[in-house]
């Protein structure tokens, strides 16, 4: 399995703190991509291989309910893991995101032990990594 | 009820301040220099119901929120850089909280992309009228928040 991260958000600053956030729990992964809207997204999916997608919703060009629809309809990226990282709090939308295929939900502002806890179980820990699991009631679903 | 919409504006932007930046409200402020300008970043939610939201701060208050988001100095170039995205990402998060304050999380609402403009003059600092208005202080720094009711808002 690739552990190659994309971070789809249309903030720099959100996608940089996804990646501080990644480094301080120790995830395991190699890679680091970053889109800011789901057609740069497609673009990267197209161009690399990664093991995980981190998205956001509401984004301009192309939004994250749309790139998970797209991706669902393609069968070389519709397995693969998606968190979504959003500031949307709709029962229905997280539905809606379900059935596209997300299988973890942050809400913004989200702690940093919760997107760990969402990433870790997906790109497991490094070796000498101290992250300490925990579960801070965010979905998984 | 209106006043509490103004509360409810100005408890979650302090709450959404102190989890993403760590930063904190109080009473406490210093009047703004002269040449440091005044921004307004703006967001709405349409839906079952609709609102806009508008957070008006110094360049300089950007500059302190970025450097606190991305734990770099506050006169850096990384803050400075980032300052902007830093205000519009930081309502981005304001409006979605205060959507499900308001009108629950039952309905979808579709929040508009945030935009952050400077303003032609000061803003009236002695607005606050208790309804739509909330003039707070973060970190000595004066914070305009307004919230505008569309014609389908509860």
């Amino acid at each position: 399995m690739s552990r190659n991260v994309l971070i789809v958000d249309d903030s720099a600053t959100i996608r940089r703190m996804v990646r501080k956030t990644m480094d301080i729990a120790g995830l395991d992964y190699d890679q680091v991509y970053e889109a800011s809207n789901g057609i740069e997204a497609l673009a990267q999916l197209a161009d690399h291989e990664v093991g995980v997608v981190v998205v956001d919703i509401n984004m301009p060009t192309m939004n994250g309910v749309q790139l998970l629809q797209r991706m669902k309809q393609n069968s070389r990226l519709q397995d693969l893991p998606i968190v979504i990282a959003s500031t949307e709090g709709s029962k229905q939308r997280i539905e809606q995101l379900v059935e596209y295929g997300a299988c973890a939900y942050v809400r913004k502002p989200f702690q940093p032990e919760q997107l760990r806890d969402a990433l870790m179980p997906i790109l497991g820990v490094k070796e000498n990594a101290t992250a300490e699991s925990g579960n801070t009631g965010d979905d998984f679903f | 009820m209106p006043q509490q919409r103004a509360a409810t504006l100005a408890t979650i932007f302090s709450d959404v301040l102190a989890d993403l930046a760590f930063m904190f409200t109080d009473d406490a402020h210093e009047d703004p220099a002269a040449d440091d300008p005044w921004l307004e970043t703006s967001i709405g939610y349409r839906g079952k119901y609709n609102g806009d939201l508008h957070f008006r701060c110094t360049r300089s208050f950007t500059y302190l929120l970025a450097a606190n988001l991305l734990g770099a100095e506050p006169g850096g170039e990384d803050a400075v850089n980032s300052a902007d995205d830093a205000a519009k990402e930081f309502m981005n998060i304001v409006c979605g909280q205060l959507v499900t304050a308001l009108h629950g999380s039952e309905d979808i609402f579709n929040l508009t992309i945030p935009e952050i403009s400077t303003m032609t003059e000061t803003p009236d600092l002695s607005l606050d009228d208790g309804d739509n208005v909330s003039t707070i202080s973060a970190e000595g720094h004066r914070i305009q928040l307004i919230f505008q009711r569309g014609a389908t808002d509860a």
